[in-house]
């Protein structure tokens, strides 16, 4: 199916009232998480996750990509009016957007970044859209070896982007091993590192670790330094940009775009890195570097195309590969395979309608982000006002009812609990959590492609190396591996 | 100091992995067996803690909460532990409601009647959407609910 064929039965599956609806809604409460500190997209992603298995494939995908795109458009909001990022691809936007609501510009500086978040949003979909299907035309040909080889390079990419220490993000990706290691060996029936209990035959259940590392450690985090949020601005006034604004921008984010999308399918890439290279590039080429800090509208419109434009790039290897570029597409996978869809190459051509729906949903979705973010941006000035007491308790809940709700066992709780406090004390030292999640997910996969490679051939492991593409694959996961070391500080503080 | 223990905490986890991988099998006639990825992972558990151990450039230098703030976290925490501890017993509704109402007249410092109201609210609003709405089946006390 060629990629104008494939949208078009995309648009056919989502274009129902029902699949419409959950696209509203997921993009609805992706815009209210991004507006609101202290719920990250990964949490509410994870907290949700329950939510949507009671809902088709198409539907519950299409929700919870929403919810993960409209958090990129809503974080602008409060950076701009609070000084405080909504969610982490945000934090940049506050340098510039919140001098420009203190200048009495708020309504510019939200309508540049919701516009340049709807071009670079629909840009990178179109790129998407024929992109996907050319990687899996390629990836579709990979046996065991290459997939281990792949994955192998993924984590390497992810390591290479993490904040902090590349050993510390080594280390995480290793836990993320062990710990999906344990329960029952689906190979031979084996049980791996349950130690007699019952409750761990099964493994630990994603929802629990997610939940525990990004919700209840965010909670922890934030009743630590309770936080008061302070509006610079009542009501907004003047959101379309004047001429001088657009003069200013549409280089930032025809530049934002590209650097984004391509940052997006780079694995351990994604809107965060995305946001602060685009910051850092069009400081270093303004005629006027000192301007930015200062209210320069190229420093709200650049980083704001490029997260936007990471989620689109983000979805390559999710969709076309079954390999999760960070924490986010990790959880999102996870949810295919709960709804018991086997992610990778075959997806496709196995589940176009889902594959294609989840894409068309996005155009569709980018246009409800750009409504309820222009339009409606007097709505979510006034959520800015509720304070976190009344925030977090229901945020407490929500995380102990959506860990319940995977298996209905109280034993994931004290497991969600663990994570939670775990996940607290190792980002105080620096820990980044995100190759953790990443690693847990696709553990099973590259234990399975390593077993399947070390059996195809008698020579054992040699066969990585005697595989044009997967010596290829694992030649440039080691030279990156070895550049590791030498890459530039990405700038800490930054959420994962 | 801290994060020395955890480094030593890191080793032995990765050398306790990887040696009780072992017992599960490495390779066997019909190829890799279950002990050999857990163990690799292990191995490189114990390496990274090693190497956190000896270089002093990737060390953190936290401020951990203190005071009010510590008592706020493991309000948190052991409201956390409550209902995953009584939910069985005392049902859902009861136990997140006790923990809420606690965590904010403690934690938050919240007036009565503000807390009592969040309280009903928020336990009203994810039983109504879980419990009613998705039909799952959320844990009762004795009577009932």
């Amino acid at each position: 199916m060629d990629a104008i064929t494939g949208l078009a039965t995309g648009f056919s599956v989502i274009l129902t009232p029902a699949n419409l609806y959950y696209c509203f809604l997921g993009s609805l409460i992706g815009t209210l998480v991004g507006v609101l500190p202290g719920v990250g997209p990964l949490a509410a992603l994870a907290l949700l996750m329950p939510v949507t298995f009671v809902l088709t494939p198409v539907a519950g995908m299409a929700m919870l990509a929403a919810i993960f795109y409209g958090a990129m458009y809503g974080g602008s909001t409060t950076s701009v009016l609070v000084n405080i990022p909504g969610e982490a691809a945000s934090v940049v936007t506050c340098l510039d957007g919140h001098q420009l609501a203190r200048q009495g510009r708020a309504g510019a500086a939200l309508g540049i970044a919701a516009l340049g978040s709807f071009f670079a949003g629909t840009v990178s979909l179109i790129a998407l859209t024929f992109f996907a299907p050319a990687l899996t035309a390629i990836a579709i040909r990979f046996g065991p070896p290459e997939n281990f080889a792949l994955m192998v390079l993924g984590l390497v990419c992810t390591l290479y982007m993490i904040t902090g220490s590349a050993i510390k993000g080594v280390l995480m990706i290793a836990l993320g091993f062990l710990a999906a290691a344990i329960g029952i060996d689906v190979v031979n029936g084996k049980e791996r590192f349950t130690f007699d209990s019952i409750q761990l035959t099964a493994g630990i259940e994603l929802l629990a670790v997610v939940i525990g590392l990004f919700g209840v450690s965010e909670i922890l985090a934030n009743v630590e330094t309770l936080a008061r949020n302070t509006l610079v601005a009542d009501r907004i006034r003047g959101l379309w940009p004047t001429r001088e604004d657009w003069r200013a921008s549409w280089k930032p984010i025809l530049r934002g775009s590209g650097l984004g999308f391509v940052l997006g399918i780079v694995p351990g890439g994604g809107p965060v890195t995305a946001s602060f290279m685009s910051y850092a590039l069009e400081r270093r080429i303004a005629d006027e570097p000192q301007r930015f800090g200062q209210g320069a509208m190229e420093g709200v419109a650049g980083p704001e195309a490029a997260n936007n434009a990471a989620v689109g790039g983000s979805k390559i290897p999710q969709l076309s590969l079954g390999i999760p570029g960070n924490a986010v597409t990790a959880l999102l996978l996870g949810s295919l395979v709960i709804h018991g869809i086997q992610p990778g190459p075959l997806f496709m051509s196995q589940r176009p309608d889902l594959f294609w729906g989840v894409v068309a949903s996005m155009y569709v979705g980018n246009v409800f982000l750009l409504v309820l973010n222009l339009p409606l941006v007097g709505l979510w000035v006034q959520l800015l006002r509720i304070p976190y007491r009344v925030l977090f308790p229901l945020v407490l809940l929500l995380s102990v009812v959506g860990t319940y709700s995977a298996n209905k066992n109280l034993f994931d709780l004290w497991v969600m609990l663990g994570f939670g406090i775990a996940g607290y004390v190792l980002k105080k030292l620096e820990y980044d959590l995100a190759p953790f999640v990443i690693a847990f997910v696709l553990a099973p996969l590259l234990e399975q492609s390593l077993r399947q490679s070390l059996v195809m051939s008698p020579h054992g492991a040699l066969l990585l190396a005697q595989r044009p593409a997967s010596a290829a694959l694992l030649v440039v996961a080691a030279v990156l591996a070895l550049l590791m070391f030498r890459r530039p500080a990405i700038p800490k503080g930054v959420p994962s | 100091m801290f994060e020395r223990v955890l480094n030593l905490f890191w080793i032995v986890l990765g050398l306790g992995a990887a040696v009780h991988s072992r017992s599960l099998g490495i390779t066997g006639p019909s190829g890799p067996e279950s002990g050999l990825f857990p163990m690799l992972a292990g191995l490189l558990v114990a390496v990274s803690g090693a190497i956190l151990l000896v270089r002093r450039a990737d060390r953190a230098r936290p401020e951990w909460p203190r005071g009010a703030a510590l008592l706020r976290i493991g309000g948190v925490i052991a409201g956390l532990a409550f209902i995953a501890g009584f939910a069985e017993h005392i049902g859902f509704a009861v136990a997140s409601g006790v923990t809420m109402l606690v965590l904010l007249r403690s934690v938050e410092r919240t007036r009565w009647i503000e807390s009592l109201a969040i309280t009903a609210g928020a336990v009203a609003l994810v039983l109504w959407l879980f419990g009613h709405v998705l039909g799952m089946p959320l844990p009762r006390g004795p009577w009932g609910w």
